[in-house]
């Protein structure tokens, strides 16, 4: 059977923290990457001691939560929510049950995949298997639960839908940082006409990516050699990315869910939905297709320079001095290309945006070559820069500047006065040599001449 | 046993000076040393701290600075409720050591207005039960098994042979029998299904559930969520309405209070009828009680109606008999899911031995929680599973809200409901353990409040033999105020 045939069916379950300073129901801070120890935001409330009931609920992280299910185009808003608990025994769970809502909202769609519903619930607190310490820091931060249709068709699409999901989360501030271990997910994945398999504990964004790629491969290999794959719940190991069969089960999977006798229903208003759907920001897709008519971007330029709103940002603003396609066109590439190689998000970076608009100012002046511009960025993104202007550092570095014609053909004949072998290669037939004998022209220009020039004049030369 | 002093010629003594706070406190010490060998309600005594707490009363008093409205009252709390750095047993193996960390609300407000807090009184594990002989501990003894006719102790060689040890009601037995035997001036005490209203009863003092969602619940350790409040015991209504006015209000730790206003104090209006008042009598209070009860409730109800003026209607709320399937079956419900902290892994019970989490947690629970509590856990655990949930819970659900349909409707068409508390007399002890059916019956009369989330509180009426019968004033939601002053309007008319 080929690959091509087999058809996977993903649906995702995405757990992510809303962006508030105090938990769902009380008012402990939320910040358990950099408490002080375990167990320091906590109160009697969030550690279940007898007695204790939930405080009046969050209602920043609701609004929050409302304002995710809007920009996700949920067309069914539920007017009444009741928190629920899921009773399950794990250490995690100061009170052994989580609080988890019914849909806030059901139907939208982001990047061609539907979604089922959205709820608000609890995270439990954190439990180290190995040292057998629960750290109830995390306990009660809110979380927004994303659930999608299983429609997605591969890990690429799951990854599409993840970033534009990011991307639609930045925009709106409403989440905390999806990186920073506070996105989880859960997912499922099939082979059409095959049995399901559930894959828990999928922590990042790229997790996602690695686990779904491993599962569709496990699976597509067993039903290719005539095995069905077991219905069960896999683990996802992130240090090997592979998933693996839990070895047992530790409980029957039926949470007993009740309502929750401690949290009054929540009321959802027109007027609620109408002020939050009226102060939404302009989100990624609207962006891309804006920045594609008003800029001239291409698809790829729009999609990178739209997945992050301080980039989309700065691009507008610089977009208005320089050139929009030349900004469009280095923001993409080179810039992109050195956040991604550091895993750097544009909000957080230096060098500053001035810097970034001179050095574009003179690039499209060709005061510097494509390489000149790429190295002083990279420089700057060092720390190399200091304080010096784009120009001045690019000054100082003896990089300002475009070799003429006339300096570029003194160079060839220096370059081929030193690479005599390799002008025998090339007379011998050789077409890498060309390639060797323009490398170090382009290293005598210290970068500053057009490599496309110097590919002209050195054919020129030698065919003459 | 007309042993108590009014509430009202007590904080009159301590306002005057003419009693002190540190005065008022030992005569309850005493008290307390003499009695509760016999009567057994409390599970610790804070006599050092409260000792203090008095004498600092005291100086304030003398140096002619503000005290609070409690001032130098002696108040004892049910101990379901936590008084930070003491113990909160619940009355369970479970807690038996457990140090609470923080003050429950109303335990914040008692010490804001300087009340005395003498200690913690005995309980039902975790209020499940109807007459305090299911304490991990041991039983509370209904006082009226000890005092004579005159008011006078029997011999401790009379008492320790008794047979005829009877029980102070429950869950909160050890509180009404703390004021009926005067070691407090007035207890806090809980009411999930009747659980104040029936000691009260049984023991022959005032007690009083508030309209849930009245009194703040943080820091009272869950039995059933949606039925219960703290509520006061008192040697009279007026002790009732003191009380409350303190512990009601609005509180933002428990969700389910978050538009309360506090209930007034005891005004000039207490206990004084301010219109031609409607009262309902449900013909179903009376049928199934024993007509003893039925005959001397009846009775004193005639007596107020003739005093008082007031219209005296017959009614009937035929939903009463659904009162307990419904009742029981969310409450097994809810107190599964209340329970289920109770891993011994954070608090309270340690595990014997590190096992695999399911195991270890079974087993300390196993060894921990008393019959009563287990059976209701796993009553409520098999009622909320997938299979069962539309079979039980939910069709109890539905039951509940009937029930409280027809009470509306009663009290639309009334001001209030009057009826017996209990369908029977004070049992003796040990009398009801075989059979759990027989004493949730006995709830039948006090779970309708519960399940509609009506105020509701008990008052002496009687006396069959030595043996207290209770009146149940049942009031419209939010009627609280109202409430306990009808209640103050029936114990003058009874006692006057």
């Amino acid at each position: 059977m080929d690959d091509s045939e087999l058809t996977v069916i993903i649906g995702l379950e995405i757990h992510v923290q809303l962006a508030t300073k105090s938990k769902l129901f009380c008012s402990c801070n939320t910040d358990y990457q950099t408490a002080a120890g375990p167990n320091e935001n906590v109160c009697p409330t969030c550690t279940a001691q007898p007695g204790t009931k939930p405080y009046d609920m969050n209602a920043y992280a609701f609004e929050q939560a409302l304002k995710i299910a809007l920009a996700l185009g949920c067309d069914k808003m539920n007017d009444k929510v009741t928190m629920q608990r899921k009773h399950y025994f794990y250490p995690d769970s100061p009170s052994n049950y989580q609080r988890t809502s019914t849909p806030i909202a059901e139907g939208g769609s982001l990047a061609g995949v539907s979604i089922t519903e959205v709820h608000i619930e609890e995270d439990p607190g954190r439990y180290d298997l190995k040292t057998g310490i629960v750290d109830y820091n995390r306990a009660g931060v809110p979380l927004l639960e994303i659930v999608t249709d299983p429609v997605i068709t591969s890990p690429d699409h799951a990854r599409k839908f993840l970033e534009e999901l990011r991307a639609v989360l930045n925009y709106l501030g409403a989440a905390r940082d999806v990186e920073s271990g506070s996105m989880r997910a859960d997912a499922n994945l099939s082979i059409k006409g095959h049995n399901r398999v559930e894959v828990k504990n999928i922590n990042s964004f790229h997790g996602v990516f690695s686990a779904l790629t491993y599962e569709t491969s496990r699976q597509k290999n067993m039903v290719k050699n005539g095995l069905e794959p077991v219905r069960e719940t896999r683990h996802f190991d992130e240090d090997r990315d592979i998933t693996l069969g839990l070895r047992k089960k530790e409980s029957v999977d039926d949470y007993r869910y009740i309502p929750d006798p401690d949290v009054q229903p929540i009321a959802i208003t027109k007027e609620q939905l109408k002020r939050i759907g009226d102060g939404l920001p302009e989100l990624p897709r609207k962006k891309m297709e804006r920045f594609r008519k008003q800029y001239g971007a291409s698809d790829d330029e729009a999609h990178a320079l739209c997945m992050e709103l301080a980039m989309a940002d700065a691009f507008e603003r610089i977009a208005k001095k320089v050139d929009a396609k030349l900004a469009a066109g280095f923001m993409r590439g080179t810039l992109k290309k050195q956040l991604n190689f550091r895993s750097w998000d544009f909000a957080k970076v230096a060098p500053k945006e001035q810097f970034i608009t001179e050095l574009l100012l003179i690039l499209s002046d060709r005061k510097v070559t494509d390489k000149v511009a790429e190295k002083i960025l990279i420089d700057a993104m060092d720390g190399k820069a200091g304080q010096t202007t784009a120009a001045q550092y690019t000054q100082d570095a003896g990089l300002m500047g475009v070799q003429s014609t006339a300096e570029l053909e003194s160079i060839i004949e220096k370059a081929l006065a030193e690479n005599q072998k390799a002008v025998d290669d090339f007379k011998a037939g050789n077409q890498k040599a060309l390639q060797f004998i323009a490398g170090s022209v382009m290293k005598i220009t210290k970068g500053k001449a057009d490599p496309a020039a110097v590919q002209e004049l050195l054919k020129k030369r030698l065919t003459k | 046993m007309e042993l108590l002093p009014r509430t009202l010629s007590t904080t009159a003594a301590l306002k005057s000076g003419k009693l002190t706070a540190s005065a008022n406190l030992e005569n309850k010490i005493a008290r307390v040393e003499k009695y509760d060998g016999a009567v057994r309600a409390f599970i610790e005594t804070y006599f050092d701290d409260a000792r203090a707490k008095a004498k600092e009363i005291d100086a304030r008093v003398a140096a002619g600075k503000p005290v609070g409205k409690l001032s130098g009252l002696v108040v004892a709390v049910k101990n379901v409720l936590a008084v930070k750095d003491k113990k909160l047993t619940c009355g369970s193996k479970m807690l038996e050591n457990y140090v609470v960390p923080y003050d429950a609300a109303v335990v914040e407000k008692l010490r804001a207005e300087d009340a005395v807090i003498i200690g913690s009184l005995n309980c039902d594990e975790f209020a499940c039960g109807s007459d305090n002989t299911k304490s991990a501990f041991f039983a509370t003894v209904n006082p009226v098994s000890f005092f004579d006719e005159k008011g006078e102790f029997a011999s401790a060689a009379t008492a320790a042979g008794s047979t005829e040890k009877y029980v102070p009601g429950g869950s909160s037995g050890a509180s009404a029998a703390a004021v009926a035997v005067g070691f407090c001036d007035l207890a806090l005490a809980t009411d999930t299904g009747g659980s104040i209203r029936c000691p009260a009863a049984f023991c022959g003092v005032s007690g009083f559930k508030p309209t849930y969602g009245t009194v703040s619940r943080y820091g009272m350790a869950d039995m059933a969520m949606s039925f219960e409040q703290i509520g006061p015991v008192a040697p009279d209504a007026y002790g009732c309405a003191l009380l409350l006015s303190v512990i009601s209000g609005g509180d933002f730790r428990d969700a389910t209070t978050a538009k309360t206003v506090a209930v007034p104090a005891p005004n000039s209006t207490f206990a004084q009828p301010t219109k031609k008042i409607r009262i309902g009598i449900p013909k179903e209070y009376f049928e199934g009680a024993n007509p003893q009860v039925a005959k001397a409730v009846k009775d004193a109800i005639g007596r107020f109606a003739t005093k008082s003026g007031c219209e005296l209607v017959d009614i009937s709320i035929p939903a009463v008999k659904f009162g307990i399937p419904a009742y029981y079956l969310l409450v097994y419900s809810e107190f599964a899911s209340a329970m289920q902290k109770y891993d011994g892994l954070k608090y309270g019970a340690k595990p014997e031995a590190n096992d695999e989490l399911v195991p270890t947690v079974s087993k300390v629970r196993t060894a921990n929680i008393g019959k009563e509590c287990k059976r209701r856990i796993m009553l409520g655990t098999y009622i909320t599973t997938k299979e069962h949930k539309d079979a039980w819970y939910t069709k109890a659900l539905k039951a509940r809200a009937y029930v409280r349909k027809q009470f509306d409707d009663a009290l639309t068409n009334c001001d209030f409901i009057l009826g017996p508390t209990m369908p029977n007399l004070p049992w003796i002890i040990g009398e009801k353990a075989a059979d759990p059916l027989q004493s949730y019956l006995e709830d039948v009369l006090t779970v309708p409040a519960n399940l509609c989330g009506l105020p509701a509180g008990s008052v002496p009426c009687a006396k069959i033999g030595k043996l207290p019968v209770g009146l149940q004033v049942i009031g419209r939601r939010g009627s609280d105020y109202e409430t306990v002053s009808l209640m103050a309007q029936i114990e003058s008319t009874l006692v006057g």
